[in-house]
């Protein structure tokens, strides 16, 4: 066999312009997940039963079920259900951030838990309001807490949306298929996207081992 | 100003509080002693509810605190807590700990919190550490921090659970000093101590604790000289 990358070269500029694409699909249901996975942890260390139960369901249901499933669901679903002609992007950020919010919920439950009791009860002596102890006292700390597994989830979630080329999304992997099929050559296309997935996983790893040593010393 | 009556506390089955009542006036200083495991963290905890009491009533000036419809956040604004583990905000720093709930709590005008803030710790000695944050302070300046977070609240009591336990020998004084201090300002001050010299000196009356029961209310100069129980005179014998 012979590899012949000379073939593919005109295509991979088309390729590298997944990039973008996949970082955006990444970074925006991180941002989504983490403000959805936080609200979630709130329902799960709260003293409402209902809210409690609600939470842990969801989340038994997200880590449950394929993400592929999960999104294909969504995608194909949505137009039937609800009326709704959801794009691509819009299908592929909502499962993304539904999915990842659910672990994250649970790096953030830890989180809140490894916080000293102490912090709680010098807040409630000093008669700070619960809502608030939350958000200025608790979760900072519990953030604090879990950046090196919320850089870990990233990881994870870059890798896995790869998942939008099955509904035709144009991240990395989607054009290398393209470019793949257009020439019916297979195994360079191929190389190349998953030579860019593990330079992008790699810079990501490179910061979590930042993190924790930036955390470590401080 | 505090009165309890008849407190119980259960945690599960164990009883913890049995039967403890008491009052204590405005400005008083108030030591309670007793061995490791009589309830003293657990009475002082129930004062401000961080502990609510199974049975039995807590009044503050003349206002029932152990019935339904009380604003416990408030009452807690008017009793501040010092901790044997300090309990510092670490992400914030040594100012912002102690302006924290003045303006957010309180809603004191920021730069207004932020000056009283500056003036309680100057007042603790902590003007030089107003930027630093509190895993860079030493365990008598986390705690001198602690007492001028308690009294930013302006509160009417503060209540001290052993504060000058988890200190090095050397920094156990500083922290007295200012507790020292605080004592002629007075503020009600309720100390849970195993310093038993800070007791006789500064404190005006002790509540000895023995099994969940107070067994001896006395003027700390009686107290010291010639305890009315057995138990106290031999806990003394032992400590002294
Ligand atoms: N949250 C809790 N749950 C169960 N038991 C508890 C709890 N807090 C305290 N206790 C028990 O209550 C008893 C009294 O504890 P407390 O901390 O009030 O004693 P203490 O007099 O402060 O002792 P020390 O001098 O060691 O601090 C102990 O037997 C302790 O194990
Ligand atoms: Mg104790």
């Amino acid at each position: 066999m012979g590899l012949d990358f000379e073939r593919i070269l005109p295509s991979i500029p088309y390729i590298l312009q997944g990039i973008p694409v996949t970082l955006a699909y990444t970074s925006v249901s991180l941002f989504f997940g983490f403000i959805w996975g936080a609200l979630l942890a709130l329902c799960k260390v709260s003293h409402l039963t209902f809210l409690k139960w609600v939470a842990v369901f969801y989340t038994s249901i997200f880590r449950g079920t394929p993400l592929l499933l999960q999104l294909t669901l969504i995608y194909f679903a949505t137009p039937q259900l609800v009326g709704y002609n959801i794009s691509i992007w819009e299908a592929g950020i909502l499962a993304f951030t539904l999915n990842s919010a659910a672990y994250i919920s649970e790096h953030f439950r830890a989180g809140i838990g490894a916080v000293d009791k102490g912090q709680t009860e010098a807040a409630l002596s000093l008669g700070i309001p619960y809502s608030l102890m939350m958000k200025d006292i608790i979760l900072p700390q519990a953030i604090r807490n879990i950046l090196p597994s919320l850089v870990n989830e990233s990881i994870d979630l870059l890798k896995e949306s790869a998942l939008i080329s099955v509904i035709g999304g144009a991240d990395i992997l989607k054009r290398a298929t393209i470019v793949a099929n257009e020439k019916y050559i297979f195994f360079e296309p191929l190389l190349v996207a998953g030579a860019l997935y593990y330079v992008l996983v790699m810079v990501l790893t490179c910061m979590a081992h930042l993190i924790e040593k930036k955390l470590k010393t401080s | 100003m505090i009165r309890l009556e008849n407190i119980h506390k259960f945690f599960g089955s164990h009883e913890v509080l049995k039967g403890i009542s008491g009052e204590i006036s405005q400005g008083e200083v108030l030591a309670i002693i007793g061995p490791s495991g009589s309830g003293k963290s657990t009475l002082i905890r129930t004062i401000n509810l961080l502990d609510p009491p199974t049975s039995g009533k807590i009044y503050i000036d003349g206002t029932c605190i152990t019935e339904g419809s009380v604003d416990v956040g408030k009452i807690r604004t008017k009793m501040g807590m010092v901790f044997q583990q300090f309990n510092l905000f670490p992400h914030m720093t040594t100012l912002e700990n102690v302006a924290y709930a003045p303006i957010k709590v309180k809603k004191l005008p920021r730069q207004e919190a932020l000056n009283l803030g500056k003036i309680l710790l100057q007042k603790v000695g902590l003007e030089d550490k107003e930027k630093t944050y509190p895993p860079q302070l030493s365990g008598g300046q986390k705690q001198r921090a602690a007492i001028a977070r308690a009294l930013a609240m302006e509160p009417e009591a503060i209540l001290f659970d052993e504060p000058t336990s988890s200190l090095d020998p050397e920094m156990v004084k500083e922290v007295l000093n200012v507790m020292k201090g605080l004592a002629h300002t007075g503020i009600t001050m309720i100390v849970v101590t195993h310093e038993m010299g800070f007791a006789r000196e500064v404190a005006d009356r002790v509540w000895f604790l023995d099994a969940g029961q107070l067994i001896e209310d006395s003027p700390s100069h009686t107290f010291f000289r010639e305890p009315r129980t057995r138990r106290a005179y031999e806990f003394l014998e032992k400590v002294l």
